[in-house]
Formats: structure tokens, C-alpha cells, sequence
């Protein structure tokens, strides 16, 4: 039988936890295209990702699922259109501690959703650092809508990860049954 | 809650208290002193900032209904019994009225929140479990007008090119059944805009047909959006229509991920 694929997609803000989210869930390595970073400015941690993460969840014989992550920095955002054609959702991971990069993660979040009319939640990771926002305030300061889900998440716990996206496989059911409604 | 203010302005911090119906202390260092703005139930209820201290004595001196003298001396004994014995002691004296007290504190109140919201750059924290003393007078203020006020002084052009880089965007009113329309205090431009928000009416259709710039128009919408009375409708592809057996493939899919993902378990 030929293996079907299906894609998702994990954006958000430079260094908001892309690569750690799909390197907790994926079966394999993530593959991570990086490059020493050169600007002081960004100088949080040393590689970031200059095209794309890749991870890989193997479902059955014949079904796998693939976790893109985009790159962070806006100057690789013409990668964002090519990595979200086709997929089935996507999670836009939010630096709870950070509260400089919420702007950012709003204007991603409206690039990505003119992209695709495709389901989406956000993650609020990092929720395990002491100044990290609570999610009534972070829903508040993204100006998310009421159907928007805001979860908490732990990018370096693989339960944490799984529950991400389970509630984002959740929201596609109930969006397709809503349509035929 | 923590930030620094050049990520998160002044008026983005009031807004979220209010929506939020936050109670607590605000808490804000600034190279012209530091800020303590107390809040109940969204509410500004206490507020001090820099030198602008916050006792009775030192509010009813700035606002002249007592001497500098006069204020130093209560100030002394206010220590001992409190700004509420003290306001209590002042009304039965004659010196001033209830009235007064309650005028003096909202003019503090508000010059202090004025003065912050000129703020560009400070690191703030909120503190919930923090409240004025028990001896202080709080005047509860409605934060809405507060913020509409500020947001319409500020000038934010080039954020507002960043927020609304498009005028061909619809608008949509916020859903917040509290906040009465009629008793906000709009300016006339805002109000103007506000009858013209219909889902067929984009801001560029509105600006023309209120004879606005592009600027005038931005600014409008900016505070009326930071008052959190509105928001941007963006126009986003429509979803693709599926056969009914497209539907079902769909949704057997979605059905096997879920199955596979509720069977890991965290290593």
C-alpha cells in the first residue's frame, strides 16, 4: 500500500522553542538546517534554524506524519508560504516569558492563517519559567479570539508536546464538523 | 506579569488590566522615579508616581485646597492615624469636604497615570498580592476613558503603519457587554468612525467617506483598538470545499493521528 504523508507546521518567533518542540515528539533526529548566528543582537543562543526544522512521526505501515518548523528570523520568512502549502494545521509557539516577542508572534500568526485557511493553536511554552505569563493575560496581550486555543506547553516534555497537537487534530475534527453543520 | 515597557506600552498594560479585571499593584521603574498604580477589579483605585507622592496631605497641597505649611504639619500626624482619620479630621474641621477629598484624589490619580503613559522604556512588574494600606483613600476610577484619553495624545504613526499596514482591512466591534457605548467619553472623530464600522466598510471606505487622511484614520482606529472597543477583521483564503468522500478520508485520517498520539506515552 503507498504511504500517505500529512504535514503540520510549527512557526512562532525567533527562539520561542520551534526546534525543541519538534525535537521532543519526532521519532527521529530533527534535521535542522543551522548556522552559527552572527548578529550580538541575537546572540540568546548559538545556532538558529536557516530553512527549516524536520521531524518525523511514523503512524502505521502506511501513514506518517512530518513537523516542519520554520525559521524564526523574518528574513527567512519567504520559506513561511513554501513550508505551509498543503498542511493539515499548525502550531504557533509563543515565548511565554518574552512578552517583547508577542507582536511578533500576532503578526506571524495573521501571516500564516492569510496563507491557509487551515486550523491552528497556539502554544504558550515556557510556561515552566518563573516569568512566564499567565495564559488569561498572554489570550489578552495576542488579541486572540474566543475560538482560538491558547495551551500551555512545555517544549522539552514530550506529554507536553503530544497534547499540542492533539488539541490542534481535536480542532480539525470539530472545524470539519461545523461545516457540515 | 513582567515586562519592560518598550515592548509593551503604557496604555497595552491598562488595557489588559481592564479586560483582565485585575487587581494588584503595578509596579514601574523609570528614570524619573517609579510608579506604583494600584488597581481592584480592573479599576484604578491608587496611583503615585515619582516625586508626586501619594498621601492625602501632599494631594490636597498640590491641588491647593491646603497650604504647603498646613500639608507638612497633617503630614506628620497622618504617620500616626492614617489618611483616613486624617481626611475625616479635615472634613469636620471645615477645611475641606468629602467632595473635595474625593475631586483632589481623581486629579492625582489621573495626572499620575498621564505621567506614566509618556513612558517609553522601564521594567514593570504586577504584583496581585500587593494593595494600598488599609489607611489610605481609594477612589476607584473606570480605566476605559482613561485609556481612549491617552491613546488619543500619543502619537504612534509609524506602530500604526506597522499594525494597520492595509486600509482594505475590515473592522469588527469586540464583544464586552460591561463597557457601556454611551457613556464612553470618545472624541467626535471616534465616534464618527464607530457609526460607520459595518462588515461591508473597510477603513479605507470609512476615511473617504469621513474625509480623513490616512494618518487621521490610523489614529483613529489605533486608539479605538487600544481601548479594546474594536479589532481588525483580516480577509483570509477560503477553505477549499471537499466531496463527501474527501470528508471521510479526512476525517478517518485525522482519526488515526488521534489514535496514534493518545497511545504515546511520555518517556
Amino acid at each position: 500500500m503507498a504511504t500517505q504523508t500529512v504535514k503540520m507546521v510549527v512557526t512562532g518567533p525567533f527562539n520561542s522553542g520551534k526546534t525543541q518542540f519538534v525535537g521532543s515528539i519526532s521519532e527521529i533526529d530533527v534535521v535542522s538546517t543551522e548556522r552559527k548566528i552572527s548578529s550580538e543582537a541575537e546572540k540568546v543562543k548559538d545556532q538558529t534554524t536557516v530553512a527549516m526544522d524536520f521531524g518525523r512521526i511514523t503512524v502505521d505501515d502506511d501513514l506518517i506524519l512530518y513537523l516542519f518548523g520554520t525559521p524564526g528570523q523574518r528574513r527567512f520568512d519567504f520559506m513561511w508560504e513554501i513550508l505551509a502549502e498543503g498542511m493539515l494545521g499548525f502550531v504557533v509557539i509563543v515565548d511565554s516569558s518574552r512578552p517583547e516577542t508577542f507582536r511578533e508572534a500576532k503578526s506571524i500568526l495573521e501571516t500564516f492563517r492569510a496563507y491557509a485557511p487551515t486550523p491552528y493553536v497556539v502554544a504558550a511554552n515556557k510556561q515552566d519559567v518563573p516569568d512566564a505569563w499567565a495564559l488569561d493575560d498572554l489570550r489578552i496581550a495576542l488579541r486572540l479570539e474566543d475560538g482560538v486555543k491558547l495551551l500551555p506547553c512545555i517544549a522539552k516534555e514530550k506529554e507536553s508536546v503530544k497534547n499540542v497537537l492533539l488539541e490542534l487534530l481535536y480542532g480539525i475534527l470539530e472545524e470539519m464538523d461545523s461545516d457540515e453543520k | 506579569m513582567k515586562g519592560n515597557l518598550r515592548d509593551f506600552s503604557p496604555t497595552q498594560i491598562l488595557n489588559l488590566v481592564s479586560l483582565a479585571h485585575k487587581s494588584g499593584t503595578l509596579g514601574v521603574e523609570h528614570k524619573e522615579g517609579r510608579a506604583m498604580l494600584s488597581f481592584k477589579d480592573g479599576k484604578l483605585i491608587f496611583a503615585s508616581v515619582g516625586d508626586a507622592e501619594g498621601s492625602l496631605a501632599s494631594i490636597l497641597a498640590r491641588d491647593g485646597r491646603i497650604s504647603k505649611d498646613q500639608a507638612s504639619a497633617l503630614a506628620k500626624r497622618a504617620e500616626q492615624t492614617g489618611d483616613k482619620q486624617l481626611g475625616l479630621l479635615l472634613i469636620q474641621k471645615g477645611y475641606v469636604t468629602q467632595q473635595d477629598i474625593v475631586v483632589s484624589i481623581k486629579k492625582h490619580a489621573l495626572s499620575a497615570v498621564n505621567t506614566f503613559a509618556t513612558w517609553k522604556e522601564g521594567p514593570f512588574a504586577f504584583d496581585t498580592a500587593r494593595m494600598p494600606s488599609a489607611d489610605r483613600i481609594t477612589v476607584p476610577l473606570d480605566l476605559e476613558n482613561i485609556i481612549v484619553q491617552i491613546a488619543r495624545v500619543q502619537k504612534r504613526d509609524e506602530e500604526l503603519e506597522d499594525e494597520i499596514p492595509s486600509l482594505d482591512i475590515f473592522l469588527k466591534f469586540i464583544e464586552r457587554p460591561q463597557v457601556k457605548l454611551k457613556e464612553l467619553q470618545l472624541s467626535k472623530d471616534e465616534w464618527r468612525v464607530l457609526n460607520y464600522i459595518k462588515p461591508e466598510n473597510t477603513i479605507r471606505m470609512i476615511a473617504k467617506s469621513l474625509n480623513m487622511s490616512d494618518k487621521q484614520i490610523r489614529r483613529v482606529i489605533g486608539s479605538l483598538r487600544e481601548a479594546g472597543l474594536v479589532e481588525l477583521m483580516q480577509i483570509h483564503k477560503q477553505r477549499e470545499t471537499l466531496s463527501v468522500e474527501e470528508k471521510d478520508k479526512k476525517r478517518a485520517l485525522v482519526g488515526r493521528l488521534i489514535n496514534h498520539f493518545q497511545s504515546i506515552s511520555a518517556d
